[in-house]
C-alpha cells in the first residue's frame, strides 16, 4: 500500500495547457475516483502517475517519494486499461505473469503467484486460454488479474468498464469494489460515468478542464456540491438549475413564481438548484407540462416543461402522468442550493 | 446487409473467371510446354492430350552447373529477405511509434525512392560495382544481396508500417508498466504481433529477389548467376530450347508457391483477435 500525492502538477501540449496545478493526496489504501468529463484531464493525469506521461512542472509523489523521473517500472504500480490491454499472442497465465517474468522471478514462483492470482478473479479454469477465447468480462478480470500478481503499491484504472455492456458494468463495479476492499491496496480509478464514481469511490476527485472541482466522500459531494459544475455533474438525473431574482421574502422565478426562502442580498440574481427528488406535484405550485414519462418501476422520472424551461422529477411513486399533461410543480423543498451565476460557486 | 447487396452478378463472375485464366493460362502453357517432347511442341494443332515426358527437367536438373545456379539464386533470395525484414520491421517501428527529428519526410520520402525503376538504377550501381572492382562469386552474391535489400526495404517498410500500426498502442504502455524495455517490447509483444506482416513482407521480397532477371544479369558473372540469369543459357546459336526454358521456369516457381502456401496461415490468422474489445 501506498499513498500518493499530486503537488501542483501541470501538463502543457506544446502551448497548450490541459492541466492547470492539481493538487491533492490520496491516502495509504484509500479507493480514489477522479470523474470528469472527457477531455477533462483525468486520464492525462492517472497516466502522469502511471509515468506513460511527462509532467510539465509540479511534483508526483509515492509514498512520499517523488516519481516525476522514475520510469514506470520502478514506480511499483499496476494499470488496468480501458481496453484491458492483455497480450494477445500469451495465454491468460503467460499475461498475468508477463511483469514477474520480467522481473527475472522464477518460473515456479510465477506459476504460485498466477495460480492465487486467478483464485482471487476466479479464472482458474481459464489460465490455458488466449485472451480471444474470453468474454469481455473475463478480459476484465484478467485484467485485474495481471494488476493483482504483482502486489503493486498503487492499482489504475483508466475506465475499465466502459467496454462492457450496462448489466455486466453493475456486476464487475461491485467485483472490483469487494476486491479492492479485501487487497485494501491503494487504488486510482478514471471514469466519466459518475455513477461508478459515487457507488465505488471512497473518495471522489472532480476536474473539469483540468482543475479540481472538488474532493471529497460521495455522499458529501451530492449533498454539498462546491460549484455549479459539480452539482449538475454528480448526481443522475443531474440537478435542475433556474435563474431567480432574490426579491423580498423569496426568490422570484423568471416566469414570476416566487418561492419564500430566508435569503439575504436583496436584487441579486442567483442560480437556484434542486435536486430531481426533491421537486413535486401539489397543490399551489406552478404549472408546468408533462413533455416524458419513464417509469423505471422502483420509481418514475418524469421530464417537464415548466415555461421553457426543462425540469426533471424523480418520484417513488406510480404518479400515472401522461405527456402533454398540465401538473402543478413544487419546488419549495428545503433542500435547494443557490449558486453564483457568474462564477458558478455555490453562496 | 441487404440481401441485394450480397448478391453478385453473373458479369463479377465472368470477370473473375477471366482474370483467373489470365493468372493460370500462362503457367498452364508454361507446365504443359516443359512436359512436351520438341514434336508435340510444335505440332500445327495444340495438342491436348500428348505423352509427357520428364526429359526437359532431367537435362535442367542433371547439369552440372544448376545446383550452382540455385544455390547462387537461394543465397540472394534468403539473405536479402533477412536483412530486409530485420531492418524494415525497427525502421517501421520507429517511423510508427518514435517521434524524432524527419521523422514525416523519412517516411513519405521512403516510398518515393521505390518509385524510381531498377533499370534505371542499374547503370549507377554497375559503375560503382566496376570501381569498388567486385569480381569474386560472393562479392557479387553479396553485392547483389545488397541491391535487392535496397530495392525492396522501401516497400517492406512501407509494409510493415501499417502492420505496427494496426497493434494498440496500449499493448505496448501495458508491457511499459509491466516493466519492459523498450528492446524488450518490440521482442516480446510487437514482433510476436506482426507476424503475420513479416510473412507478407517476406513474401513480397523473396519473390523480387528470387525472380529479378535485370540486375543480376548486368552484376553477376558466370559463376555467381542465378537462375532466372541461367534461363537465357538456352538461347543459343542452335535455336531456343523451350522445352529446358520451361522447365527451368516451372521449377524457379516452385519455392514461391511453397513459401506462399506456408505463410498464407500466417497473414490469414488476425493475431491482434481478442487484444481489444472485440
Amino acid at each position: 500500500m501506498g499513498s500518493v500525492t499530486f503537488r501542483e502538477v501541470r501538463k502543457s501540449y506544446d502551448a497548450v495547457e490541459v492541466l492547470h496545478g492539481i493538487d491533492f493526496r490520496i491516502e495509504e489504501g484509500e479507493f480514489c475516483i477522479l470523474v470528469g468529463a472527457s477531455g477533462c484531464g483525468k486520464s492525462t493525469l492517472l497516466r502522469m502517475l502511471a509515468g506513460l506521461e511527462s509532467i510539465t512542472s509540479g511534483e508526483i509523489l509515492i509514498n512520499d517519494k517523488v516519481v516525476n523521473e522514475v520510469k514506470p517500472k520502478q514506480r511499483d504500480i499496476a494499470m488496468v486499461f480501458q481496453s484491458y490491454a492483455l497480450y494477445p499472442h500469451m495465454t491468460v497465465a503467460q499475461n498475468m505473469g508477463f511483469s514477474l517474468r520480467l522481473a527475472g522471478v522464477p518460473k515456479a514462483e510465477i506459476a504460485a503467484r498466477v495460480g492465487e492470482a486467478a483464485e482471487i478473479i476466479g479464472l482458474t479454469d481459464y489460465l490455458d486460454r488466449q485472451p480471444k477465447a474470453l468474454s469481455g468480462g473475463q478480459r476484465q478480470r484478467v485484467a485485474m488479474g495481471r494488476a493483482i500478481v504483482r502486489d503493486p503499491q498503487v492499482f489504475l484504472f483508466d475506465e475499465p468498464l466502459s467496454n462492457l455492456d450496462a448489466k455486466l458494468r453493475v456486476q464487475m463495479r461491485a467485483e472490483i469494489r469487494t476486491l479492492q476492499q479485501k487487497l485494501a491496496t491503494t487504488t486510482v480509478y478514471v471514469t466519466h460515468d459518475q455513477v461508478e464514481a459515487m457507488t465505488m469511490a471512497d473518495r471522489i476527485v472532480v476536474l473539469d478542464a483540468g482543475v479540481v472541482q472538488q474532493q471529497g466522500e460521495p455522499l458529501d459531494l451530492y449533498d454539498n456540491p462546491a460549484n455549479r459544475f459539480v452539482a449538475g455533474f454528480i448526481g443522475s438525473p443531474s440537478m435542475n438549475f433556474f435563474d431567480v431574482d432574490i426579491v423580498d421574502g423569496g426568490l422570484q422565478f423568471e416566469t414570476g413564481y416566487t418561492l419564500s426562502k430566508p435569503v439575504g442580498d436583496r436584487g441579486r440574481a442567483v442560480t437556484f438548484g434542486i435536486r430531481p427528488e426533491h421537486v413535486e406535484i401539489g397543490e399551489g405550485g406552478a404549472e408546468a407540462t408533462v413533455t416524458v414519462v419513464e417509469p423505471l418501476g422502483s420509481e418514475t422520472l418524469v421530464q417537464l416543461d415548466y415555461r421553457g424551461v426543462p425540469v426533471t422529477l424523480l418520484s417513488k411513486d406510480r404518479l400515472g402522468l401522461k405527456p402533454g399533461e398540465t401538473v402543478p410543480l413544487r419546488l419549495d423543498s428545503p433542500t435547494y442550493h443557490l449558486f453564483d451565476p457568474a462564477t458558478g460557486v455555490r453562496l | 446487409m441487404s440481401e441485394t447487396a450480397e448478391r453478385t452478378s453473373p458479369a463479377h463472375y465472368a470477370l473473375v473467371v477471366v482474370l483467373a485464366l489470365l493468372a493460370i493460362g500462362p503457367v498452364y502453357i508454361m507446365v504443359m510446354t516443359s512436359a512436351k517432347n520438341q514434336v508435340d511442341m510444335f505440332s500445327r494443332v495444340p495438342l491436348w492430350l500428348f505423352v509427357p515426358t520428364l526429359d526437359n527437367y532431367s537435362t535442367v536438373l542433371f547439369d552440372k552447373k544448376f545446383d550452382r545456379y540455385l544455390f547462387n539464386s537461394l543465397f540472394v533470395a534468403i539473405m536479402s529477405t533477412l536483412i530486409t525484414l530485420a531492418l524494415a520491421g525497427s525502421a517501421a517501428y520507429a517511423i510508427a511509434r518514435k517521434d524524432f527529428w524527419g521523422r514525416g519526410f523519412i517516411s513519405y520520402g521512403n516510398l518515393m525512392v521505390r518509385m524510381v525503376p531498377p533499370a534505371v538504377i542499374a547503370v549507377p550501381v554497375f559503375a560503382l560495382w566496376a570501381r569498388w572492382g567486385y569480381s569474386g562469386r560472393f562479392e557479387e552474391l553479396l553485392g547483389l544481396t545488397l541491391f535487392y535489400t535496397a530495392l525492396n526495404l522501401p516497400f517492406a517498410i512501407w509494409l510493415l508500417f501499417s502492420f505496427v500500426k494496426q497493434i494498440p498502442e496500449d499493448l505496448e504502455e501495458a508491457a511499459i508498466v509491466d516493466g519492459a524495455t523498450p528492446f524488450q517490447v518490440f521482442r516480446l509483444v510487437i514482433f510476436p504481433l506482426m507476424k503475420s506482416g513479416y510473412a507478407v513482407t517476406a513474401i513480397f521480397t523473396f519473390r523480387i529477389a528470387w525472380n529479378e532477371f535485370l540486375i543480376a544479369l548486368f552484376l553477376t558473372g558466370r559463376k555467381a548467376r542465378t537462375l532466372p540469369v541461367a534461363i537465357q543459357g538456352f538461347l543459343t546459336d542452335e535455336g531456343v530450347e523451350w522445352g529446358r526454358i520451361m522447365a527451368m521456369g516451372t521449377l524457379i516457381v516452385i519455392p514461391s508457391l511453397i513459401i506462399t502456401f506456408f505463410a498464407a496461415r500466417q497473414i490469414i490468422t488476425g493475431l491482434t483477435a481478442g487484444a481489444v474489445k472485440g
